[in-house]
């Protein structure tokens, strides 16, 4: 059976064989890919940081206090660093699903195309926690000045709860950008605003009763 | 350490008169003689030929004895003689009834004698003022003689006044209501009456007779042709009747004084006519006419008004009788006085005031005649010199030329029993002998009696007491005069007076142009304070004109003044003038520019705010360095390059350490150290008001205001710096490092030493600022100084302050405690910016010492000499001489210390050889070369200088030391302002070297005797600048050059001998005679560094090195 033999044993091979002779040049294209992405991420790495610090993000950053909490992390970069780093693997994980394409690793591309759009997303986190809690910063100073000024005892700490509240939004929102938690945070900071907002209510209530009795008096004065 | 930088070859730092305000002073310099308007900034003095001085010992003044008194009324300052007449008459009225108007009374003397005394006032600048009676003659006079005898009707007697009744002008008032009952007299030979507005036996002449005018004017041209200057018209508004009228101030009269001016101006442009019109200043406006009656007339209301406001304590009469008194034509001129030959007249005082004034000055009855007071000043002010000072004072700034009545420069008293107004006119009291020293005749034959009560009388009150005590009424006269004698303004300027709440206070401008002088005057007999509106002089540094202070500007700010019982000031409102050392600005100038910050430091800084803000920040940055930077540093002393325009001063390197931002900007070429603080209005109030003299913008964050100043005035900063260099910090900087370095000095301080510092004291010299940090418990401790000037290089004085305070333990320098250095990039040296040293009690430094010492002695040679005491030789300056002799031991120290060797190279002495010798001569007539050409590019050929080849023979004619010589470190910029004097000793600071040259230049070994040429020098520019004070204060002085001379070659003298046996032994020199050579090359090279620095930096100082360098090439001639 020599045929048999014959496609029996060398028509695999030989398909076997195509198949590797197809795959190479795409598998060699796929390393080039990644090779032209990597030092294409670098580029863009060092370009973005550079851009950063040029219209002093790294200054805002520091100001809003994400440096030195990520300095308390552990992390040696800072946020600009952060940021550069995230595009850096955006354009390695570009590469790699162009290259994972071209070995039509479809499965592959599709996962790491799910990474890919979730890092815009933390990119925007970023930026909405960089801004949004210089901006949280800028808030107590003026609610405190604002409070002081018109000779408020605790200023101070009015501006600090002004900005734990902003603080707070604003990594609510960055949570919800990158969709982490989701329903259970959301409900959760409703559960606790309620409690706060019913907290305060109790407060004024009880400890005003008085005087709200008299400002009611004046209003609709009771007929004798 | 009231420190002086090393700005100027001889103490320029502390130098005396600003240059400018000398200058401004010699521009209001009096008018020339032959001025025109002479009147109007004279000063006269009144003076009776027969009270005078009595020269052929007949017990009556003559006009030989007053000439000879000349000189001392020359002397007085004054620039007019006033006689009283002195024509022909019976003396019934003291010669003001003359009987022949073109003699002089015999008992004055003749004719003769009076031109002589003519031609000698004239050569003393003093003009001559006579008496014009014309309104009345004597009795006796041929004119009235013939007038009775010619029938009525005929020519000659129309020639007076006649009448048959007495009915005849009955609105006329009567003036000497004492001993006249009508203005009628029967005349039994003429059987009519005459017309006499005075004593009876003074008959009026007629004036609508015009050959009565004729003859007056052959009179005036009579005596205008002999020399005299001016002319008083005696009762000028009496000239002429109309019935109807009260026959004062007729349109008739006027018109006859216009004739009698218009003939004595066509022939003599420069005289001058003096009305005496004792009337209300309205009434005495006309006889000025359009400047075509007469050039003066009398003030009589302001007379009486200034005794009553003193009376009163209470400005208001002063200032009521000035605002009633009309503007007069620019050509003419008031006269004022306080005390004449008559009575103080009260009639131009309203009823109320006149019992007012008598209650005050006249209680006894006695001293009352016709409607006045017959007393003089010193009486009428009960003795009190503060109270006469004050009188006079006010006299000679009010508008007009003042009249001093002879005697009342020295407090003449009266004798107010003699009759009628005698009792003023008493003899002058020249000396406590016989007589007063006024005529040797027998007591008994003098015209009058001197005055001899205990009080005023003639032991008490004479011109010889007077002239030796250099307190006395005499000399503070002459010292006012010579101070009125500097403005014109006095004379001429506008009035203009101030309303200070305290009524107390009289207060007035007197204004000239762009001059102005204030006078304030307390007329009360306490202390007085007084709060003055002067914002129209904002800027203007009040001068003293008395003592020549300046006082703190004038600002926005009522000025404050407090005045003692009686005292008075007057200021000159200087615009060119320094405000006092001490004095800091604590209000802020409207115009200081407005910053708006965002981020502190970091607002100036693009890379270092968020990113909105960063065209904020680059704008922020350009003003700083474009408009605040150069608008600041342009105006510092300590700006090397004075007078240039600053556009731009670049931050070269910076940085912001602790608070405050250490700003180097690149001005002109050259790097400056500007440490900046921001102080905040809200929180730190009191360091923003320290900050204000020294701040460059008002700054705003937010609701914040503030300001951005020089940090150096800022206490936190100078602690933050002291604790720095303490604690050896190190801070990096955008281009380089700052190092703090501190010395073993150091441990003497405890942080909580630091913390208790102050900033006491500010100095901005021309280099360096410094600032002393005292202590509250323990006094002055640190004195910081900042180079202002970032100079890379070993900075020899933290050399040599370390080499004598560690390794040679020289104790009479002040010890280094620490330094801040600045290592920049790319360059090998560091620089030394800031200098911390241990605070050395003193009073001062040398320079101040002897220019105070040199006014001092000036001053007390000038009040010996005007009493023609011999000045004991010897001993003069002995203490000043002492002190120099240990100033030389002390420099002989020093050079023994660095002559010592140490092992360390940079200061070890090395040999002096013939070849240094001649390198150095080489050096200095490079020196020559240059200083000539610069001399010549500079145009400076109005001054006297040596040529220039015998300048190089003189430097070649040094000869070299034949002993052996040592080549050593030393001061290098050597002068009294250079050496603090404490407890009789020395401390010597600045080892800078000469502030012009380079750092390395300071650091040459040369001969030591450098520095002793420098302190002969110095001696030298404090001779010239004594003088300059002292002709300030008196310009008539010329034999103080003389004095001085002697004083310096003492000086020098003593100072190099003490210096010779200081040094000896030392092994700089074998002995001082052979190192002279040296000295003189030194001399000679210090002298042409002298002539370079005075061209380029103080050109009206060059005739002080000028002259050295004349004095030093024909010394070395001899």
């Amino acid at each position: 059976m020599p045929m048999d033999f014959d496609t029996v044993l060398l028509e695999p091979l030989r398909v076997f064989l195509r198949q590797v002779g197809d795959l190479l040049p795409r598998l060699v294209l796929a390393v080039v890919v990644l090779i032209v992405g990597w030092i294409v991420a670098k580029v863009v790495r060092f370009a973005i940081e550079r851009g950063l610090r040029a219209v002093n993000f790294n200054v805002l950053t520091e100001r809003a206090g994400m440096d030195g909490f990520l300095r308390n992390g552990g992390i040696e970069s800072d946020t600009t660093g952060l940021v550069a780093l995230v595009f850096y693997w955006l354009v390695i994980l570009a590469a790699l699903v162009i290259g994972f394409n071209s070995l039509g690793l479809t499965y592959i591309t599709d996962v790491l195309r799910s990474v890919i759009l979730f890092l815009p997303r933390v990119l925007v986190a970023i930026v909405i926690l960089a801004v949004g809690s210089y901006f949280a910063r800028f808030i107590d100073g003026a609610v405190a000045a604002y409070f002081r000024n018109a000779q408020v005892q605790d200023a101070d700490l009015l501006g600090r709860i002004a900005r734990t509240a902003v603080l707070a939004f604003v990594i609510l929102i960055a949570l919800d950008q990158v969709q982490v938690g989701g329903d259970l945070i959301r409900q959760t900071f409703l559960i606790v605003l309620a409690g706060v907002v019913f907290a305060l209510a109790l407060a004024f209530g009880i400890g005003g009763r008085d005087w709200a009795a008299e400002l009611l008096e004046r209003w609709w004065p009771r007929k004798r | 350490m009231s420190s002086v930088s090393t700005a100027a070859p001889t103490p320029a730092s502390t130098a005396s008169p600003d240059p400018g305000e000398r200058a401004a002073t010699a521009g209001a310099a009096p008018a020339p003689a032959d001025d025109a308007l002479w009147y109007k900034d004279a000063v006269i003095y009144q003076v009776h030929v027969k009270a005078f001085f009595d020269s052929n010992n007949d017990g009556i003044g003559d006009f030989r004895g007053l000439t000879s008194k000349l000189d001392y009324i020359a002397d007085l300052g004054v620039s007019a003689v006033w006689l009283l007449p002195f024509y022909p008459s019976p003396l019934k009225d003291d010669g003001y009834d003359v009987s022949d108007y073109r003699g002089v009374h015999p008992q004055y003397g003749t004719v003769g004698d009076f031109k002589q005394f003519v031609r000698e006032a004239r050569k003393r600048g003093l003009r001559v003022i006579t008496e014009l009676v014309v309104n009345h003659t004597s009795d006796q006079h041929p004119w009235f003689q013939a007038a009775r005898r010619a029938p009525p009707g005929s020519k000659k007697r129309n020639w007076y006044v006649w009448s048959d009744t007495v009915q005849k002008y009955q609105g006329t008032r009567i003036i000497f209501t004492d001993t006249e009952t009508s203005n009628w007299t029967w005349d039994p030979v003429a059987k009519a009456y005459y017309w006499h507005r005075f004593f009876s036996h003074q008959p009026d002449l007629n004036f609508d007779n015009p050959n009565v005018l004729k003859a007056v004017l052959r009179i005036l041209r009579y005596w205008a042709d002999m020399g005299v200057d001016g002319f008083r018209l005696d009762a000028i508004p009496y000239l002429c009747e109309r019935e109807g009228t009260n026959n004062e101030n007729l349109p008739e009269t006027h018109a006859i004084l216009k004739q009698i001016r218009a003939a004595m101006d066509a022939h003599y442009p420069d005289r001058m006519l003096l009305a005496e019109a004792n009337q209300w200043p309205e009434d005495v406006r006309p006889y000025f006419g359009d400047g075509d009656e007469c050039h003066m007339a009398f003030h009589f209301p302001l007379m009486p008004r200034m005794y009553m406001a003193i009376a009163q304590e209470d400005r208001h009469p002063v200032v009521e009788i000035m605002y009633q008194t009309p503007d007069i034509p620019e050509t003419c001129q008031w006269a004022i006085f306080l005390r004449n030959h008559d009575e103080l007249t009260l009639e131009m005082v309203t009823s109320r005031e006149r019992d007012y004034m008598y209650r005050m000055y006249a209680a006894d009855m006695q001293a009352r005649i016709n409607l006045g007071i017959r007393r003089r000043l010193a009486p009428l002010m009960e003795n009190d010199p503060q109270r006469i000072r004050l009188m006079n004072s006010l006299l000679l700034s009010m508008p007009g030329s003042p009249i001093l009545y002879y005697g009342d420069e020295i407090g003449m008293g009266d004798n107010i029993y003699l009759g009628d107004r005698n009792g003023v006119r008493t003899p002058m009291q020249w000396t406590p002998d016989r007589n007063a020293g006024f005529s040797r005749a027998d007591p008994q034959r003098l015209y009058l009696p001197p005055v001899m009560d205990p009080v005023y009388g003639y032991e008490a009150v004479n011109v010889e007491a007077q002239a030796r005590d250099p307190s006395s009424q005499l000399n503070w006269m002459k010292h006012m005069l010579a101070v009125r004698r500097q403005s014109r303004a006095f004379g001429r300027g506008k009035l203009t007076f101030l309303r200070p709440g305290n009524r107390k206070i009289l207060a007035y401008i007197r204004e000239l142009g762009d001059e102005a002088i204030l006078c304030v005057a307390n007329l009360s007999r306490s202390a007085q304070p007084v709060e003055l509106d002067l914002k129209r002089f904002k800027g203007r540094v009040p001068v003293e004109m008395l003592g020549r202070t300046a006082f703190p500007p004038l600002g926005e700010l009522p000025y404050m003044l407090t005045l003692p019982a009686h005292g008075f000031y007057w200021f000159r409102l200087a615009t060119n003038a320094q405000p006092p050392e001490w004095h800091l600005e604590l209000l802020l100038s409207e115009e200081t520019p407005v910053l708006v910050l965002f981020d502190l430091w970091n607002s100036f800084f693009r890379d270092r705010v968020v990113p909105w803000r960063i065209g904020m920040a680059e704008k922020l940055r350009a003003r700083l360095e474009t408009e605040l930077l150069p608008g600041y540093i342009g105006e510092q002393r300590w700006f090397s390059r004075k007078g240039e325009p600053v556009a731009a001063a670049p931050l070269e390197d910076w940085v912001v350490w602790e608070r405050w931002l250490f700003a180097l900007p690149r001005v002109n070429g050259e790097q400056y150290l500007v440490p900046l603080a921001l102080a905040w209005e809200e929180t730190e109030d009191e360091r923003v008001k320290r900050l204000t003299a020294l701040t460059l913008a008002r700054v705003r964050q937010q609701a914040n205001v503030g300001v951005l100043a020089d940090a150096i005035g800022d206490e936190t900063f100078c602690r933050a710096l002291v604790r720095a260099i303490c604690g050896r910090a190190e801070a990096a900087t955008a281009h380089g490092r700052l190092r703090f370095v501190p010395t073993d000095y150091c441990a003497h301080f405890a942080q909580e030493d630091v913390e208790a510092l102050e900033v006491s004291r500010l100095h901005m010299h021309s280099s360096n600022t410094s600032v002393n940090l005292t202590s509250a418990t323990q006094g002055d401790r640190l004195f910081l100084k900042f180079y202002r000037r970032v100079r890379h290089g070993i900075n020899p004085e933290s050399e040599v302050g370390r080499f004598l305070t560690e390794v040679a333990k020289f104790p009479h320098c002040v010890p280094l405690a620490g330094c801040i250095e600045y290592v920049k990039e790319g360059e090998e040296h560091p620089a030394t910016l800031v200098l911390m040293q241990a605070y050395v009690p003193n009073q001062g430094d040398g320079w101040n010492y002897t220019l105070n010492y040199l006014d001092r002695f000036l001053e007390d040679h000038r009040s010996a000499s005007i009493a023609n005491l011999e000045v004991p030789g010897e001993d003069v300056h002995g203490g000043f001489l002492t002190l120099m002799t240990t100033l030389a031991t002390r420099t002989g120290q020093l050079h023994q210390a660095f002559a010592r060797p140490t092992g360390d190279p940079a200061f070890d002495p090395e040999p002096l050889t013939e070849a240094d010798v001649r390198a150095w001569k080489a050096r200095v007539k490079a020196e020559a070369e240059e200083t000539y050409a610069l001399l010549a590019s500079r145009n400076f050929s109005h001054i006297r200088l040596p040529a220039k080849a015998t300048v190089l023979a003189a430097i070649d004619a040094c000869p070299a030391p034949r002993g052996p010589a040592l080549r050593t470190r030393h001061h290098g910029d050597y002068h009294l302002g250079q050496v603090l004097i404490a407890n009789n000793d020395f401390v010597i600071i600045d080892f800078e070297g000469e502030p012009s040259r380079p750092l390395e230049d300071s650091r040459r070994k040369l001969s030591p005797l450098r520095d002793v040429a420098g302190m002969l020098r110095s001696f030298n520019y404090a001779k010239w600048s004594a003088l300059v004070r002292a002709r300030e204060a008196d310009p008539q002085q010329e034999k103080l050059l003389a004095e001085l001379d002697a004083w310096e070659s003492r000086t020098r003298e003593t100072f190099l001998s003490a210096y010779a046996a200081a040094a000896e032994g030392s092994g700089i020199f074998q002995d001082f005679d052979d190192a002279r050579g040296l000295l003189a090359l030194a001399e000679l090279e210090k002298v042409l560094y002298e002539l370079r620095y005075e061209a380029n930096n103080r050109p009206d100082w060059i005739h002080i090195p000028s002259g050295g360098l004349a004095g030093l090439v024909a010394g070395q001639g001899r």
